[in-house]
């Protein structure tokens, strides 16, 4: 038989490659490559031909944006390759490392520095002002102090809530935290099954918790970047948000596709969400149903707090065309530019000055969100942060759960942080 | 037509000469054809099946990250480290714990049932035998995604249907999903109604396989239904059942599909399973930590299948 010699061989040779494998291995003592200082974008029109990403509804409107700069460009072309969010991370792994990458790609705001940690993209050029943009917004760009993208657009959390429901109990939109337990009870008393829905388990209930904590005057991380997860202001957000779970004022557990029909058969008076919901409930009720609900900032304790995400535009690092492709991205982020793309998308524009535009200022239901975007703040852009977050989301449930002590699961969420670390050098 | 001479020189060898030389060239030849044509397969297994074999070891006993996915021979060697992390980590134990509970129940329930229909198809119902394979069989080919959507309508607590039903005879169902102790058993038994249909064919045709002349003299010397399922169906099922086990064991160990649509591993990690918990940690960028738990999870499964192999296997 032929096949035991064959077999060893092929041992033998799978071993060879492992035992190479591993004399070259070894991490090299250089902290990991300092980006480059930042450089300029020329004079001039784009030329050359620019590869874009986009994910999602971005990825199949962004051609129309596209040939606006192409009409203002002549000399360029610009590919918009759609991406679906589901497998862009890998996708955009694997591009990064066999170095086969676009010019320019959309990021979402919570994935930037995972990327950076690839060294896959490239530092924002110093002639893009910071200013211009919500400052929440550029801290998403910035990872370990340098700044690898620009805001494109942005969300932000709010309280959606039954207009009709709050006007019968008497209720004015609550803004302090002792506001919205009165006014959820209010909203139960009105006919409401439950007068408010939060996240009880499951991705992302750390960012609807967040906002609270940074209420209550909490930090993730201090100004050193050391985590700062168990104090005071820790104990007081979890004891908050759980409250209301164990008062019966939010659903134990909330089923998240139930939410939406809930809220709309009056079963359900508020909930937490970003600006998106507008148009679900929208299409799930009808547009009359426009009247029935409101938007209002989520309410303030020691300072006024929401979650802010959305999508940043990066330059990537092996780009063949940095600089046509930073021109793209200056035209993407331009204030005129912002308010047009809010016209085809309705995503939210990250530069400040396209919020005076009538478009959006005139807007009742848009303009809402102007404000709290000028407080509203990320999670940390640090590459560990998705496994920190999932651990805390796990900590979040046994609070509301009851099997967990604020307390206790403050120091849980320290520890737990400290010991995945912060990934930075 | 003229001999070939330089292209071919065993050919142009004349006959009768060289004997030996003759035999052991048209042998090398022979191996090379072989060769040629077992090039293709071992080329491809090679690349797409050693290559990453190994490199998932390497990856197992070094500290890579997300981070070193350009440069993934710049880590550091660190021993059985992961390994040491993964069993110390009580994620991972509850996770094991979960995967042990699923398979101790789902798999025994899998075959059961699928042994039960499968003897129930066999001996009646023929008329119907194709329209029940079809209807069994629909839910293994039956993408995750839409189970899921029904499967989650049909445990819904307030108006779905198994609660609506078990409201009739007064009995007020679980909050299935998202109560930590029904969870579980809701997956076991989504897994299994997608699952049984498979073992069920299988099983089907090596119970038609079973000469009927065997049933027929039992039943003269007196054996009843009962008997003829013990001491004829069971042991000539026996090579039958035990690929059945083991292939729905190794299903059973990956566990993975039925919590990732349904519960994301929860209500407090009641459904997170190891293969859940490695699709997680790869996520994050944990590659040798993860690489190392599919190491463990591959141990188990060699583990579960000697078992098997051991317990089912046929008497010489």
């Amino acid at each position: 038989m032929n096949r035991t010699p064959r077999l060893a061989a092929a041992a033998t040779a799978s071993t060879l490659t492992l035992a190479l494998a591993l004399t070259g291995c070894g991490r090299s003592d250089e902290a990991g490559t300092t980006a480059d200082s930042s450089s300029t974008i020329s004079e001039g029109p784009a030329t050359g031909t620019v590869e874009v990403w986009a994910m999602g509804t971005e990825g199949e409107l962004l051609p129309e944006l596209a040939e606006q700069f192409e009409a203002d460009n002549p000399d360029v072309t610009v590919n918009v390759t759609p991406v679906p969010w589901e497998s862009s991370t890998e996708k955009i792994n694997t591009a990064i490392a066999t170095g086969e990458v676009p010019d320019v790609m959309q990021v979402g705001t919570t994935l930037m520095s995972g990327f950076v940690g690839l060294d896959g993209l490239a530092a924002t050029p110093e002639d893009i002002d910071s200013a211009a943009f919500f400052p929440g917004a550029w801290d998403t760009t910035v990872v370990d102090g340098t700044s690898y993208g620009v805001p494109w657009y942005v969300e932000t959390r709010v309280l959606y809530y039954r207009t009709d429901l709050a006007e019968e109990a008497g209720l004015e939109a609550p803004e302090t935290w002792a506001d919205l337990t009165a006014f959820a009870a209010g909203l139960q008393d009105a006919g409401a099954d439950h007068g408010i829905a939060l996240q009880t388990r499951g991705n992302s209930t750390a960012l609807m918790y967040f906002p609270f904590y940074w209420q209550a005057g909490g930090e993730i991380l201090d100004d050193a970047g050391e985590f700062t997860l168990d104090n005071e202001a820790q104990v007081k957000a979890l004891e908050y948000y759980s409250s209301f779970m164990r008062d019966g004022l939010a659903p134990q557990v909330l089923v998240e596709d139930e939410k939406v029909q809930n809220f709309v058969d009056g079963k359900l008076g508020s909930f937490v969400s970003g600006p998106w919901e507008r148009a679900n409930l929208l299409t799930t009720a009808g547009d009359d149903f426009a009247d029935k609900f409101g938007v209002v900032p989520l309410p303030a304790d020691e300072t006024t707090a929401s979650f802010i995400g959305g999508s940043n535009l990066a330059v990537l690092a092996d780009a063949a065309n940095p600089d046509s492709a930073w021109k793209f991205v200056q035209f993407a982020t331009d204030p005129a530019t912002q308010v047009g793309w809010f016209g085809i998308s309705n995503d939210l524009p990250a530069v400040q000055a396209s919020w005076d535009d009538p478009a959006l200022a005139d807007d009742d239901a848009v303009a809402v969100y102007q404000d709290v975007l000028e407080t509203a703040r990320s999670t940390p852009a640090i590459p560990t942060w998705s496994e920190i977050e999932h651990e805390i989301d796990l900590i979040i449930e046994q609070v509301i759960a009851g099997d967990l002590s604020p307390e206790d699961a403050a120091a849980q969420m320290q520890e737990a942080a400290t010991s995945i670390g912060t990934g930075l050098d | 037509m003229a001999a070939p001479t330089a292209t071919v020189p065993s050919a142009s060898v004349p006959s009768g000469t060289v004997p030996v030389r003759r035999t052991s060239a048209r042998r090398r030849r022979t191996g090379l054809a072989a060769w040629g044509f077992a090039l293709p397969f071992t080329v491809l297994f090679a690349v797409f099946m050693l290559v990453p074999v190994a490199s998932s070891l390497y990856m197992a006993f070094t500290d890579m990250h997300g981070a070193d996915l350009r440069t993934p021979l710049a880590v550091n060697f660190v021993g059985f480290d992961n390994f040491v992390e993964v069993l110390a980590d009580p994620k991972f134990q509850q996770a094991a714990g979960n995967t042990l509970y699923f398979v101790g129940v789902a798999m025994p329930l899998t075959l059961a049932m699928a042994l039960l229909l499968a003897v129930l198809l066999n001996s009646g119902l023929a008329w119907f035998r194709s329209v029940f394979r079809v209807g069994f069989y629909a839910p293994v080919v039956t993408s995750i995604v839409a189970v899921a959507v029904v499967w989650r309508f049909l445990l819904q607590p307030d108006f779905g249907l198994v609660n609506s039903l078990l409201g009739v005879i007064g009995i007020e169902g679980p909050r299935w999903l998202t109560d930590p102790v029904w969870a579980m058993p809701s997956l076991i038994m989504m897994a299994t109604w997608r699952n049984v249909g498979y073992s069920m064919v299988i099983l089907l045709a090596g119970l038609q396989g079973i000469p009927r002349d065997l049933y027929e003299a039992s039943a003269i010397d007196g054996a009843g239904a009962v008997r003829q399922f013990r001491s004829i169906t069971v042991p000539l099922l026996r090579p039958t059942l035990l690929f059945c086990a083991v292939i729905t064991g190794i299903g059973y160990l990956q566990f993975f599909e039925e919590p990732f649509v349904m519960t994301q591993g929860g209500p407090l990690g009641a459904t997170n399973s190891v293969a859940y918990e490695i699709f997680n940690q790869f996520g994050f960028g944990n590659y040798g930590l993860s690489a190392a738990m599919s190491y463990v999870l591959f141990i188990a499964i060699v583990i579960l299948s000697y078992l098997q192999f051991r317990l089912l296997r046929t008497e010489k």
